[in-house]
């Protein structure tokens, strides 16, 4: 029940902070001198009518407050407006979140897969010289510039023909069996995944590091070892799950973080991600567009970690009090 | 601090390195052998100089250069840049070029090295205004190198007041506070950046714009970094000596800065040496879409967008130098704050 | 110990980096220029002539009969659009070119454009009669719809009279045939002919008849479709849906990746064996972002064909004769690179100048816009910023316009008639810097889009060639919407670097940049509805030749109107022409039927585009 009540209260505070994301972008969004319609105004063969035509369509001629009840009563009404160029923005959307979601999910898996064990390693092997390159070698991948490493990537794509030059799916995508879809879909993503697996590595392997580390110093562990259990019982039975508790929330902040990071990548390898359709948007300030996908961005950071403090709370009983 | 940085190998030599960098970067008009601006609008795309010491008949020689003859042939829509051998250039220590302030105060136009007046000297080519990629790299450098820690230094006073002074008051004014942060914290980073830097106005000098682009940065960093100090500082305020100080009858105000702050300090210096290679790459980031540092000012980032092309990533990799440098520095950076970490908290408590 | 090794490591490094940077100096480092491809080179124009398909009647059906040598069916054609991708499969309400490609793919119009002369030739019409101001149009008998139906006179009535005429979407096409403020009549006078009769003879009229035909029967069973207009064909179509009249219809749009196109298995066009084309089974269009994304596309052999640019061109014209494509130059493209300043000498609602005072003297001094126009380098912008892929450009018709002015020969950079504009005007030298005869130092604003790394690679040397004057240039690249904005609503710039594309077939369509009253009159604009008559004289003589130029039928006569205002624009320089890109294509040699021109470029024959096995 406790639980319950915990989560609901949670999702209850996730409604005022989304307003007030809702007002923050708004508002920059709508101070920019940037013109939405400035494509078109320099098109020789677009007339004076089919301006303003597009002009009252976006409701441009209206005070920014008003615009802003206007887009936020369709928002809560799942009414997420047109784009500037006349496409509904529900349908951009829904072209392109499953899409992050693949890369992102994929990108989480693989550092968890690889970040954990790594981190468990450096901390058992506390100031050691291997746990020192562990170090240097997470600290070169954190390094490296996302975009020149996806461009150095791309190169490599092209001289070796060994994958395809970005993008997600082949032209003949459709055409394929299942099997080849499934493996299509992976050359596609290989690259960027590596960009952003050598990007978010680092992070994960140092939280787990130092959780471990916090862990195999607290009382409990000692008491483990002092009742005489090996050390490999130790570590994986008592210390490890510990451990493992704060990285969950982790979770929801990486989830995050890739979103954000995803932007540059997507945009090198032209993944028809969220990041890259953000970027297209904020360009030509499609107010309708960015506002949408601000809030998208917003609301799977905030689930994010809404899910990892439920996690928490289920796994980790002295959370609850 | 500064011993026990240098007992470690990694760090002392990553300190070495940056020390350099940013002595290269602060005497970059000395060091640079031309301007940001100057521009030789028949060498573009010129290859870098190639130095000689041994001459045409096998002898050690000062080392001198050649410059470049640039001929388009027009069957193969191709530029070619041969050796003109008709005059060596030798290269002179304290060369006199261009004038400049030393530091801003006093005019010369002595160069650290460089060739006479008709002569070229590019030792990592030019980009395609025929400007010294070196030279830019050294004037690019100073605001890739500044522009994170110019924001961390408007950022951590902000975050510290801001957490500080929820942290202590609680209650309503911490909720507000908290709530109001915590939405800034939920726009994804990286899209409020490009968001803010789109909107920036455009008729700005590059000072302003640079000064707007540090603002920027610092504007996404503060509320993460607030909401830590919050949760430190309200740890804090029950300790004795707060309670004490608020017994004597000291101001809340004063109480903050004076008593509870202070006890944030290794969390502070942590955080930031960590924090400035992200700044950097958001920086370059920010300046490879085309939304950072404009031309024809020089920045890392700006540089690195021309090198994205194919055609010059394969035929003119010195173009491809900026990028080798923002990674030293931030790798060089990440080394240092990894070990200010292990001797200010060696058992790593702090968290973010 | 320890220190000794990492003494000798790094006198090591320190000793291999000298090494690297350090030579001998020998003849090895002399470039030896290869050029064994250079007497194979294709010079333009190319020797190979498009021939006109003609029109054939077998059974009642007046098919299109394609002259070209027959090849074999089957096969794909991929290629690239830069961009977003399409946002509308609809043609009449598609506002970029990538979409109004993408339409016109599936929807002929009534005529077309012959690729290598320009002319109006006969597409879904069977032949067209100009009688005095009545254009007599008669359809093809016995060709259909994709369902089926026939096209005939009432889907010409329908897309002209309902669609065009009503201003449903974009009413470009509406807005260019308005002569006085009259539309052209229609009307049907058989199933198979209608006649447009215009107010006054108007010779743009016959161009804007390429606009596509749209298929009634299809178009009206949508429920309210006029209100729905916007969404008829909108980029969620369903492709089944689909009732089209061209070559290729919609298979497939994955957006943000790729659109694929089909073979009409009933197209009205026929090759000489009276196979029905066209040869390809689908053509792709991969959705690239930049134009650096296109290029390694090509590079992987992802895609079939490419326009080229600067130094890109170098490598791949060396690499063309082990390859399997091959390369044309076209010459000089539709798009043209200018400096426009602004000549705005009005006030905004706050009564202040939108440009200031001082500049607004200099830059409606025709001496110094001269001193300026001889000041820029244009064969130094060609040579290092399109690496010689361009030509320098002094008209507002763009080089490969039918209506170019030949006679406007130009000029090479000369500083000494610049200072001698200069000094015409009483501007003066000082410490080499620029002050007119008030003792103003001369400094502006420079504009240009950020991002476009060849526009402010322009800006930064104007801004040098301009120094040259002892003018003090502050160049300033911002965001390409802030632009617009200032050009088109705000109006305070001083100076800007920009590009338009020009149509080379119809200086009409030119009329919103030069009519003092158009909505890209960027040197001089004015903002809507505003009454007072300003103008000065030449832009007086430019909307004349702008309204009697369109009403001249006869192309000598009207190119004497164009060919004046081409002058005007030279001789008064409020935009000051720098250069034209090199269109040059490549595409893979097993299509065969290519007949690439500067006019149309590659693809435009693309039904009668075949794969050799």
């Amino acid at each position: 029940m406790n639980i319950l009540k915990y989560i609901l209260k949670r999702i209850v505070q996730v409604i005022p902070l989304l307003f007030i994301v809702s007002i923050i972008s708004f508002f920059i969004i709508r101070l920019s001198p940037i013109d939405p319609l400035a494509e078109l105004r320099l098109n020789p063969s677009i007339s004076q009518e089919t301006l303003q035509k597009e002009t009252q369509r976006l409701g441009l001629d209206k005070p920014i407050p008003v615009q802003y009840v206007k887009w936020a009563s369709a928002f809560v009404k799942g009414d997420l407006g047109i784009t500037s160029s006349g496409e509904k923005v529900s349908d951009k959307l829904k072209e392109r979140i499953p899409n992050t979601l693949l890369l992102t999910s994929i990108v989480i898996f693989m550092t968890w897969i690889v970040g954990i064990p790594l981190g468990i390693l450096g901390a058992m092997f506390h100031k050691s010289q291997f746990d020192r390159l562990l170090t240097i070698f997470s600290s070169i991948g954190m390094a490296i510039p996302s975009f020149f490493f996806a461009i150095l990537l791309l190169i490599f794509a092209v001289k070796t023909s060994l994958f395809p030059v970005g993008g997600l799916t082949s032209f003949d995508f459709d055409e394929m069996s299942l099997g080849g879809k499934v493996l299509d879909l992976a050359r596609h993503l290989v690259l960027p995944v590596t960009v952003l697996f050598t990007i978010s590595l680092a992070g994960l392997q140092r939280q787990m590091r130092a959780n471990m580390l916090e862990v195999m110093e607290s009382d409990y562990v000692k008491f483990a070892r002092a009742k005489g259990l090996s050390e490999f019982k130790v570590i994986f039975k008592h210390a490890l799950r510990n451990a493992l508790n704060p990285m969950i929330t982790l979770l929801g902040f990486e989830f995050a973080g890739l979103l954000s990071g995803a932007a540059l990548t997507e945009y090198v390898f032209q993944y028809p991600g969220l990041g890259r359709l953000i970027l297209e948007a904020v360009m030509k300030s499609d107010i309708n567009l960015v506002m949408a996908s601000l809030m998208m961005g917003s609301i799977m950071l905030v689930l994010g970690n809404l899910i990892a403090d439920i996690l928490l709370i289920i796994t980790d009983p002295r959370i609850r009090n | 601090m500064f011993k026990q940085i240098m007992k470690d190998k990694y760090a002392s030599a990553a300190l070495i390195i940056l020390v350099i960098m940013y002595l290269m970067v602060l005497f970059a008009d000395f060091i640079a052998p031309y301007s940001k601006d100057f521009a030789d609008r028949n060498q573009s795309y010129a290859p870098p100089s190639k130095v000689f010491v041994i001459d045409e008949n096998g002898r050690f020689s000062r080392p001198y250069t050649y410059n470049y003859k640039r001929e388009y042939i027009p069957e193969l829509y191709q530029t070619v840049y041969t050796l003109d051998r008709s005059q060596k250039y030798y290269i002179n220590l304290f060369n006199r070029g261009e004038e400049y302030k030393f530091l801003g105060v006093f005019k010369t136009s002595r160069h650290l090295f460089g060739v006479e007046n008709s002569g070229r000297l590019y030792i990592l080519g030019t980009d395609i205004n025929g400007r010294d990629v070196f030279s830019r790299l050294l004037f690019g450098g100073r605001i890739s190198l500044t522009i994170g820690f110019l924001s961390l230094f408007i950022l951590f006073p902000i975050g510290l007041i801001y957490g500080g002074i929820s942290g202590y008051f609680g209650g309503v004014v911490d909720m507000l506070m908290m709530r109001f942060a915590e939405a800034v914290m939920a726009i994804p980073s990286f899209y409020l950046l490009i968001i803010l830097a789109a909107i920036l106005p455009s008729n700005m000098t590059s000072t302003q714009r640079f000064t707007l682009i540090v603002v920027i940065l610092a504007l996404i960093g503060w509320s993460g970094f607030a909401r830590v100090v919050r949760g430190m500082v309200l740890s804090i305020k029950n300790e004795e000596f707060v309670l004490a100080a608020k017994t004597i009858g000291a101001s809340r105000l004063r109480i903050i800065l004076k008593h509870i702050l202070p006890q944030t300090s290794s969390y502070v210096i942590i955080a930031m040496t960590l924090s400035v290679p992200s700044y950097i790459l958001a920086e370059s980031g920010l300046s490879f879409l085309g939304l950072g540092i404009q031309q024809p000012d020089a920045s890392w980032g700006n540089m690195l967008k021309e090198a994205q092309e194919y055609i010059n990533i394969l035929y003119r990799p010195w173009l491809l130098t900026p990028g080798f440098l923002i990674f030293i520095a931030v790798l060089s950076f990440n080394l240092i704050g990894d070990t200010i970490r292990d001797i200010l908290d060696p058992k790593g408590q702090i968290r973010e | 110990m320890k220190k000794a090794l990492y003494f000798i490591i790094i006198t090591g490094i320190v000793i291999l980096i000298l090494s690297f940077c350090l030579h001998k100096d020998t003849s090895s480092y002399d470039t030896e220029i290869k050029c064994n491809a250079c007497d194979t080179v294709e010079k333009y124009p190319l020797n190979k002539i498009f021939p006109n398909p003609k029109t054939v009647t077998i059974k009642g059906t007046d098919y299109l009969q394609s002259q070209l040598p027959v090849g074999e069916f089957g096969g794909r054609l991929i290629t690239s659009t830069i961009g977003e991708g399409p946002k509308t499969f609809n043609p009449f309400t598609a506002k970029d070119a990538t979409s109004s490609q993408m339409a016109g793919m599936m929807y002929d119009g009534l005529v077309t454009s012959n690729p290598v002369t320009g002319e109006v030739t006969p597409k879904l019409a069977d032949s067209i009669k100009i009688d005095g101001n009545n254009y007599i149009i008669k359809l093809r008998h016995g060709i259909k719809w994709s369902d089926g139906k026939p096209i005939t006179a009432d889907d010409v009535m329908f897309t002209w009279k309902d669609i065009v005429f009503a201003g449903l979407g974009n009413t470009s096409v509406r807005d260019s045939i308005l002569v006085d403020g009259k539309l052209p009549q229609i009307k049907k006078l058989d199933n198979y002919t209608v006649v447009f009769t215009v107010p006054k003879p108007f010779a743009p009229f016959l161009r804007q008849l390429t606009t596509p035909i749209a298929p009634k029967h299809w178009f009206t069973s949508i429920p309210d479709w006029e209100k729905s207009f916007d969404r008829i064909l909108a980029s969620t179509v369903k492709p089944d849906d689909i009732v089209y009249s061209g070559a290729f219809h919609l298979k497939k749009y994955v957006p943000a990746q790729r659109v694929i196109f089909e073979r009409n298995p009933d197209y009205y066009e026929i090759n000489l064996k009276n196979q029905k084309l066209p040869y390809l089974n689908q053509v792709v269009y991969l959705i690239v972002g930049d134009l650096n994304n296109e290029i390694l596309k090509f590079e992987a052999k992802e895609i079939d064909t490419i326009g080229l640019r600067g130094s890109t061109v170098a490598r791949y014209k060396a690499k063309e004769s082990q390859s399997d494509y091959a390369i044309y130059n076209l010459g000089a493209d539709t798009g043209t690179m200018f400096l426009a300043i602004n000549l705005n000498n009005r006030k905004n609602e706050k009564n202040k100048p939108y440009v200031s005072p001082n500049k607004q003297k200099w830059f409606s001094d025709i001496n110094f816009r001269t001193a300026i126009d001889y000041a820029i380098d244009r064969e130094s912008l060609v040579t290092n910023i399109a690496q010689g892929l361009a030509v320098p450009l002094f008209t507002s018709e763009s080089l490969n316009g039918i209506y170019l002015n030949k006679n406007i020969k130009g000029h090479k950079r000369d500083l000494n008639i610049a200072r001698k504009y200069l000094a015409k005007s009483g501007f003066r030298l000082k410490n080499n810097i620029l002050y007119d005869k008030y003792g103003n130092k001369v400094e502006f604003d420079l504009y240009t889009n950020a991002g476009n790394t060849e526009r402010e690679s322009i800006g930064v040397m104007i801004k040098q060639d301009l120094a040259d004057l002892g003018i003090t240039v502050n160049f300033k690249p911002i965001e390409f919407n802030t632009l617009v904005n200032k050009l088109t609503n705000s109006y305070d710039w001083d100076m800007s670097i920009m590009g338009l594309t020009g149509s080379p077939l119809e200086p009409h369509n030119g009329k919103n940049v030069w009519a003092s009253n158009g909505t890209l009159h960027l040197f001089n604009q004015r903002p809507v509805g505003y009454q007072i008559d300003d103008r000065l004289v030449w832009e007086k003589e430019l909307d004349n030749i702008f309204e009697q130029g369109a009403l001249k039928l006869n192309f000598a006569d009207r190119k004497k109107y164009y060919d004046r205002y081409q002058e005007i624009v030279y001789n008064q320089r409020p935009i000051v022409y720098l250069y034209s890109p090199t269109r040059i294509v490549a595409i893979r040699r097993k299509f065969k039927n290519v007949y690439p021109t500067t006019l149309s470029g590659i693809l435009y024959n693309i039904e009668e585009i075949w794969i050799e096995k």
